[in-house]
């Protein structure tokens, strides 16, 4: 696991320039919704936009280092000596979270940094609430990313293709840049209690109350344990699914082979 | 080094350096050369030797340092243009193609790049896929396809144009015997029949041996001996002897000291216990010398036996080492 | 014709690239789900931030404005991955050097590969529009203004290619950097994309940009192509429709011929330095 972790974080932070090239979306569609908000006379829910680009760049990493990692992994040969290994591929997971999640802090500080800067957003936090909160949430978000590259491992050239259908749908209605649950969503219940199956949205509803309107953890309780369960689950549901797709691999033969 | 008849590639004095840590890398090092129409021209050496440099400046990929280089009459480095309209080439380290379409539309598409009207490719793909036993397996995926029939269908695609001049890089490598005998057939076909020129690089001395034409060995950047296989061979009488020694060993040393012998190679059979020595000699005495100073050494000559000189053998009598062993003095 | 040709087959390959993983229907479906979520996000932020900051501030014009600007720049976004990801491609499968080495060598597949991502992109986009206008209109309760006719149609159609220099020049643009890259040729184009939705006037006028930034992102051939298009639907938000079709035919035929000479004279240096047949990693 430590392993696992160390390689993205050499990765990330042996190739500094990667930081640059990383951000360069998260920061620029922060500052464009940023400046709709503020273009529309809301500029008090401007921190809304610049919380919403923090979190994109941990949705963004999810997807393309965590979601699709196995996939290149495979296309690299590198999937079936995880595989051989002695060490549990839930391990291995977790590490590269670990890795992705402390490699993309840099990008997600510039984005706040940028975004205090220019707009200084009014917050209202209880900081205990927001880092409880923000840790519940990066955890399943994680753990749902886990859960996904076990998925992904049954497609072939279609990973990348996937990310770009879940980019975007899961950005809107896990409410990033606006709240997609309770009395102030657009949507109607039912997407709302779809939308609630996504751990993103649960927790950027928590961090929304924590940052900006005030609350503690008493007043969040449901959302965090909400978040924790989903946290275990989907772990438990990533190995799961690895080991079973796992065995139909052997069973197929497949392991081994590129996919395309 | 001249050619007969009509020359299709001509390269004068023509260099390439590469920056590299601390002094360039010379790639190229003033090489000069004549090909022509219809000829299969080999350019052998070992892996770093320059050869694959060579072929991407005659492909117009690559500029040259120095030197000019010709093919069909037009300049390289200031016609890349209208030398790009009569050649093509395929490496076999590479198997190009786009991986989720068939190998047909794959051929189909790079034949469009040169304008050939649809009727007239499929026509030409099919002739060519006949020719390489690829017709079975055309509809098939690129990625579905095994090594062997990609490659045909990599070598397909560089003549798809029906180029005057074809630059081929290591096209058998990694492939089974009988596929790299069917590609070999093919390629002698197209230069005999349609007069094209092919430029094959290689470190396959077998096959250069069998299908070229003639044969420039390049080391270090420079060629150090060209002419057909035949004659290089022949310019060494039958100088070559192969030692049977056991105990195995990892070096053979004293054989350098022997004078006479021009250079030698050595492999070691660990199932077997022993390590076959190929020595180059200039004379009967040198080779018995040899054999001596082996014996001397406390090992075993368990056979040895004279031989008509391998291409590797010439190789070897150029530059004291076998290929093997001078890229591992390279990363040395 | 034998200029057709290679950039007929390019478009091909670029529509087989994005449709071969899949059914061409499925395929096509899936491409409308991004700019119909991507339009939806940014219509929603205007109407939540809108009714929440004060009463009154809501207008349905601005919704539709800001609904039809995010479909736009979602339409000119996708082609600024498209040369990077077909020269990236091209590389990483050995296609690329051969390529390069045709007699029409690789600028017509560049372009070849942005038309066939215009042509997918326009469906898509179109798709895209009308979902999320009548996901909005039922989700807000509210009429969305929109004027749907023959003529304003065909202005929008009008608007798509004047629009095609400039996207194509945008291609060569982002092309000659990855042919020279070695790596992260994949982060341009989604800078390109992030500053187009800043500059773009996609989604709030560029006059709100301070002085001399408005100035320069008023004369991007893409804020004008988003401003006839917009104006075609919706008369007198975005300007003269004249005017803007114009500026963005001369501002796009000027990126072009730049492009064009940044994209061949990357492809010189990248033959002088031997990079045109390295992978990327």
């Amino acid at each position: 696991m430590k392993a696992r972790a160390l390689v993205r974080l050499w990765s990330i932070f042996g190739e500094p320039l990667w930081i640059v090239v990383s951000m360069g979306f998260p920061v620029l569609s922060s500052l464009a919704l940023s400046l709709l908000y503020y273009s529309i006379g809301a500029a008090s829910y401007v921190g809304f936009a610049v919380l919403g680009g923090v979190m994109v760049s941990f949705w963004g990493n999810v997807l393309w280092s965590m979601a699709s990692q196995f996939y290149w992994d495979k296309q690299e040969g590198l999937f079936e000596i995880y595989l051989t290994s002695p060490a549990p591929i839930s391990a291995i997971l977790i590490g590269m979270s670990v890795g992705g999640i402390i490699g993309t802090v840099p990008s997600a500080l510039i984005v706040t940094g940028i975004g205090w800067v220019l707009f200084h957003p009014a917050v209202n936090a209880v900081w205990g609430g927001v880092i409880l909160t923000f840790g519940l949430t990066l955890a399943s978000l994680y753990a749902m990313g886990m859960t996904l590259s076990s998925l992904y491992l049954a497609y072939g050239r279609e990973a990348e293709s996937l990310n770009e259908v879940l980019q975007e749908p899961v950005s809107m209605l896990s409410g990033l840049y606006f709240p997609s649950l309770g009395a102030r969503s657009p949507f109607p219940l039912a997407i709302q209690a779809a939308a609630s199956l996504i751990p993103l949205t649960i927790g950027m509803d928590a961090l929304r109350k924590t940052l900006f309107y005030g609350n503690d953890i008493w007043q969040v309780w449901p959302d965090l344990a909400i978040l924790g369960v989903m946290a275990v689950v989907l772990l438990f549901a990533s190995t799961y699914a690895l080991k079973y797709l796992e065995n139909v691999g052997r069973r197929d033969g497949t392991i081994g082979v590129r996919i395309r | 080094m001249a050619s007969k008849g009509t020359v299709s590639v001509e390269v004068s004095d023509l260099r390439r350096e590469f920056k590299g840590k601390g002094s360039p890398v010379v790639a190229l090092d003033g090489v000069s050369l004549k090909v022509g129409q219809g000829e299969i021209f080999g350019v052998l050496g070992p892996n770093g030797a320059g050869k694959t440099t060579m072929i991407r400046i005659l492909s117009t990929l690559l500029l040259p340092t120095g030197g000019w280089a010709k093919v069909m009459g037009f300049d390289v480095e200031h016609e890349p243009e209208k030398v790009r309209r009569v050649i093509n080439m395929a490496s076999g380290a590479e198997k190009a193609g786009y991986d989720f379409i068939s190998a047909k539309k794959n051929l189909w598409f790079f034949s469009q790049l040169y304008g050939i009207p649809t009727a007239t490719a499929e026509k030409r793909i099919m002739e060519l896929s006949e020719m390489l036993g690829l017709t079975k397996y055309l509809d098939r995926k690129f990625y579905a396809l095994s090594t062997g029939y990609r490659q045909r269908a990599t070598i397909a695609r560089a003549f798809v144009n029906e180029p005057k001049v074809v630059f081929l890089d290591e096209p058998t490598i990694g492939l089974d015997v009988m596929t790299a005998r069917s590609i070999r057939e093919f390629l002698k076909e197209q230069a005999r029949r349609s007069e094209r020129t092919i430029i094959l690089a290689s470190h396959n001395m077998a096959e250069v041996e069998a299908i070229c034409d003639r044969v420039a060995i390049i080391d270090k950047g420079k060629i150090i001996a060209a002419g057909t296989p035949e004659d290089l061979m022949r310019s060494l009488g039958a100088p070559a002897l192969v030692m049977e020694v056991s105990p195995p060993q990892s070096g053979f040393e004293m054989l350098s000291r022997v004078e006479g012998v021009k250079g030698f190679t050595a492999s070691t059979e660990e199932e077997r216990g022993l390590s076959t020595v190929h020595i180059v000699v200039e004379t009967d005495a040198a080779a018995r010398a040899a054999e001596d100073a082996v014996k001397r050494e406390g090992l075993k000559v368990v056979a040895s036996w004279r031989k008509q000189a391998t291409l590797e053998e010439v190789f070897v009598a150029l530059v004291g080492r076998g290929f093997k062993e001078r890229e591992e003095q390279d990363v040395v | 014709m034998t200029s057709l040709r290679p950039i007929l087959a390019s478009a091909w390959m670029g529509i087989q690239h994005d449709i071969a993983w899949t059914t061409p229907v499925l395929s096509v479906a899936l491409r409308v789900v991004a700019p119909f979520a991507s339009a939806m996000t940014v219509s929603i932020i205007y109407w939540f931030g809108t009714t929440s900051a004060s009463p009154g501030l809501f207008n349905a014009d601005r919704l539709a404005y800001v609904l039809i600007g995010s479909t736009l720049y979602a339409h000119v976004a996708s082609y600024a991955w498209v040369p990077t990801v077909a020269i990236a491609e091209g590389k990483n499968l050995s296609v690329f050097p051969h390529i390069y080495i045709t007699s029409r060598s690789t600028a017509f597949y560049v372009a070849g590969t942005v038309l066939s991502s215009f042509v997918i992109s326009t469906i898509a986009s179109v798709a895209a529009l009308i979902l999320a206008y009548l996901a909005l209109s039922s989700f807000l309760g509210t009429q969305i203004p929109a004027t749907v006719t023959l003529t304003s149609v065909a202005m929008v159609a009008a608007a798509l290619v004047a629009n095609i220099p400039g996207a194509l020049g945008l291609g060569f643009l982002l092309g000659a950097y990855s042919m020279y890259a070695s790596k992260f040729e994949w982060s341009l184009p989604g800078y390109v994309a992030g500053l187009l939705m800043v500059f773009s006037g996609a989604l709030f006028p560029t006059s709100f940009l301070p002085w001399p930034i408005s100035v320069g992102a008023q004369y991007l051939p893409f804020t004008q192509f988003i401003a006839a298009a917009r104006e075609a639907l919706l008369p007198g938000t975005s300007g003269d429709y004249a005017t803007s079709m114009g500026l963005c035919l001369v501002g796009g035929g000027i990126l072009l011929g730049v492009s064009m000479f940044v994209y061949f004279a990357s492809e010189r240096k990248a033959r002088k330095d031997g990079v045109i047949d390295r992978r990327l990693a």
